[in-house]
C-alpha cells in the first residue's frame, strides 16, 4: 500500500518553493499514484528552455521502493529512450533511498541532463552519437527541446490554431487536445495515426 | 507488562508511590540541577576524603582498590575476588557497630553499578553487592561516572534535600552515621530490590535487562522507585531466579522484532536531549516519539521510526541515510560490554527525563 500521507505531504512541500527549484509534481487524476512531474531544463544545456513532463507511478512499495518515472516529453539524451522516455538513474533502481523523495528524485533527473552518462546508456544510438559526434548530438538535442519541450507553453487556442493549420478538423482537434492533457505533439501524433 | 504490575503494586503501597510522588516533584524542581549534581559530587567528594581520614581508613583503601578493578576491565574479576573478601570482612565490621542491616542493603545495589562485571554476576546478589562501594566512590571521586554512580546520584539527591547526614550516610554506604529515619530506610530496601531485580534481569541477557530499563524510563523519577517494588515480590530467591525471566524477556523481545538487533544497537538506544522537540520521521512523515529520536541505528546518525526501520530490515536492510546495510551481528564480547554501557546510558537518560 503506497503511503498516501507521505505523498501528500511530499506534494505540499514540492509545491511550496516551486518557484525555487522550477520543479513541479501534480496527480494526474484523483489517485495519487498517478502523478505528473515537470522539470525545466537545465541552463546552459541543450534542454535549456525546455520544459519536461515526467510520468510518475507509485508502486505499492513506496517509499520503500523506488517511484517509476519515464519522460513524457520526448528528449534526446543517452541515458533517456528517444522512443518510450525511460530513464536509466541508479536511483531510479537499486540506489533508491526511502529517505529520497519525489522532489530529489526529480532534481536528480534534471542533473542527469546536464550531465549525460553515455558509458552506461539507455540508447544506443544516441549515446553513439554524443561520444563520436558531440555537435551533431547538441543540436539534435537543442532541435528535440524546441520542437518537443516548449509548446506547453503556448496557450490552447494557439495550439488549436496551429493544428487547424495543418489541415485537421477543428472539433476534432480541440477534442484530442483534451484527451491528451493538451500536449500539442500527443495530440498531433493522435490525429496522425487516427 | 512490567511496568503495568509495578502501577499495581506501587498502587497497593501508598507510601511508596507517594514517597515517589515526592521524588518526581523534586525531581522536576531539580530540572537545571546539573550544576547541582556537581556541588553534590563535590560535597561527596569532601565527605569520602573525611571519612578516609577520620573513621576508616581501611575502607578507603579498600575502595580505591575495587576502584581501580574496574578502571582495568580485564584484570576486574581477579580484583573483584579480592575486594570482596575485604568487603566481606568489613560488612561484618559493621553489623558489630551498629546492627548494619542498611549497610547491607546499601551494599547489594551494586548490581546496578559494575555493568562490565557481567561474568562475575553469577555470585549472589550480596556478593556482586560488595563491588559498589568500590565503583560508586571511584565515580565519584573520579568524576567518571558509572550507572550506579548516576543512579545513586539522582537518588540521594531527593533523599536528602536539606540534611546532610542522610547524604553521606547513603553515599559513602558507610559504616558509621547511625541516624537513619523511616523514609530513608524504606528508601534503601527499595534501592535494594531494585537493584537486585536488574541484577537477575542481567543473568537472563543483557539486551534483556537493557529493555527492562527502557521499559521503566518513561516512569519519570519515580520509575526506580516503583520498579523496585514490584521487585519486592520475587526478591527472596532473586538472585537464583532466572527461570522467570524467560517469560518476561520473551514479552520484551516480541515487539522488538530482534534481540540481535538489541544487542547490535549497543549504541542504538542513545539518550538524545532533543526528544523534548519531535521530529518527522524522514521516511514515513509522523512524528517521532521519545522511543524513536532515541534511536540510532546507523553509525551515519540517520534517525527513523522503529516502524520504518523495521520495514526496511525486512527487505534490504540498508540505512536510508548512507546506503549501508545495517549491523546485525555484534561481536560476542563487545555485546556484554557494549550492554553494561547501554545501562549507564539509560540510566543516565532516565535522569533526564525527570529533570527536562
Amino acid at each position: 500500500m503506497v503511503d498516501l500521507a507521505r505523498v501528500q505531504k511530499e506534494l505540499q512541500e514540492c509545491n511550496r518553493d516551486v518557484e525555487v527549484s522550477g520543479i513541479r509534481v501534480s496527480p494526474k487524476a484523483d489517485s495519487l499514484t498517478n502523478l505528473v512531474g515537470t522539470i525545466p531544463g537545465p541552463l546552459g544545456t541543450p534542454y535549456e528552455g525546455g520544459t519536461f513532463k515526467i510520468d510518475i507511478t507509485l508502486p505499492d512499495g513506496y517509499p520503500f521502493e523506488p517511484p517509476k518515472m519515464r519522460f513524457a516529453t520526448k528528449v534526446w539524451h543517452p541515458n533517456i529512450s528517444s522512443q518510450s522516455g525511460a530513464i536509466c538513474l541508479d536511483i531510479l533502481k537499486d540506489q533508491w533511498s526511502p529517505a529520497l523523495t519525489l522532489k530529489t528524485a526529480l532534481l536528480s533527473v534534471q542533473a542527469l541532463l546536464s550531465a549525460p552518462e553515455p558509458d552506461d546508456p539507455q540508447d544506443a544510438v544516441v549515446a553513439q552519437q554524443y561520444i563520436r559526434e558531440q555537435n551533431t548530438f547538441v543540436n539534435t538535442a537543442r532541435y528535440w527541446t524546441e520542437a518537443f519541450a516548449k509548446t506547453s507553453s503556448l496557450g490552447v487556442e494557439e495550439k488549436v490554431q496551429k493544428l487547424v493549420e495543418m489541415g485537421f478538423p477543428e472539433d476534432i482537434v480541440r477534442s484530442t487536445l483534451e484527451a491528451v492533457g493538451g500536449d500539442e505533439n500527443l495530440a498531433l501524433e493522435k490525429l496522425c495515426s487516427a | 507488562m512490567h511496568s503495568d504490575s509495578i502501577a499495581t503494586n506501587a498502587s497497593n503501597m501508598p507510601m511508596a508511590s507517594s514517597n515517589a510522588k515526592d521524588f518526581a516533584k523534586k525531581k522536576r524542581m531539580n530540572r537545571s540541577a546539573k550544576l547541582k549534581q556537581w556541588k553534590l559530587d563535590a560535597r561527596r567528594e569532601q565527605w569520602l576524603s573525611q571519612v578516609g581520614i577520620d573513621t576508616v581508613k581501611n575502607k578507603g583503601r579498600k575502595e580505591e582498590s575495587t576502584g581501580r578493578g574496574i578502571d582495568g576491565p580485564l584484570t576486574q574479576v581477579g580484583r573483584r575476588v579480592r575486594a570482596m573478601e575485604k568487603l566481606e570482612i568489613r560488612s561484618r565490621g559493621e553489623e558489630e557497630n551498629d546492627g548494619g542491616s542498611i549497610h547491607h542493603d546499601s551494599d547489594s545495589k551494586s548490581p546496578l553499578n559494575s555493568p562490565m562485571s557481567h561474568t562475575g554476576s553469577v555470585l549472589g546478589g550480596n556478593d556482586s553487592g560488595t563491588n559498589f562501594t568500590g565503583s560508586s566512590s571511584s565515580s565519584r571521586s573520579s568524576s567518571s561516572s558509572s550507572s550506579g554512580g548516576c543512579c545513586s546520584g539522582s537518588m540521594s539527591e531527593e533523599d536528602e534535600d536539606g540534611e546532610d547526614g542522610c547524604l553521606d550516610d547513603w553515599e559513602a554506604v558507610a559504616d558509621a552515621l547511625a541516624a537513619t529515619d523511616e523514609k530513608q530506610q524504606l528508601h534503601a530496601n527499595s534501592l535494594d530490590t531494585a537493584s537486585e531485580d536488574k541484577n537477575v534481569a542481567r543473568f537472563d541477557s543483557q539486551p534483556v535487562s537493557s529493555i527492562d530499563i527502557s521499559k521503566a524510563k518513561p516512569g519519570a523519577g519515580a520509575s526506580v522507585d516503583r520498579t523496585s517494588v514490584n521487585c519486592r515480590a520475587w526478591r527472596p530467591d532473586d538472585a537464583f531466579r532466572p527461570q522467570s525471566l524467560p517469560n518476561l524477556s520473551k514479552q520484551y523481545s516480541f515487539p522488538m522484532n530482534s534481540d540481535r538487533h538489541y544487542a547490535c544497537g549497543a549504541s542504538v538506544w542513545v539518550c538524545k536531549n532533543a526528544a523534548s522537540t519531535p521530529k518527522p520521521c524522514p521516511i514515513c512523515y509522523e512524528d517521532l516519539d521519545f522511543t524513536d529520536s532515541s534511536f540510532l541505528p546507523c553509525s551515519c546518525g540517520f534517525r527513523l521510526c522503529l516502524f520504518c526501520h523495521k520495514r526496511i530490515l525486512e527487505e534490504d536492510g540498508r540505512c536510508p541515510g548512507c546506503r549501508k546495510q545495517y549491523n546485525y551481528d555484534p561481536v560476542e564480547g563487545e555485546a556484554t560490554l557494549d550492554g553494561g554501557s547501554l545501562i549507564y546510558r539509560l540510566t543516565r537518560s532516565c535522569s533526564m527525563i525527570t529533570r527536562s
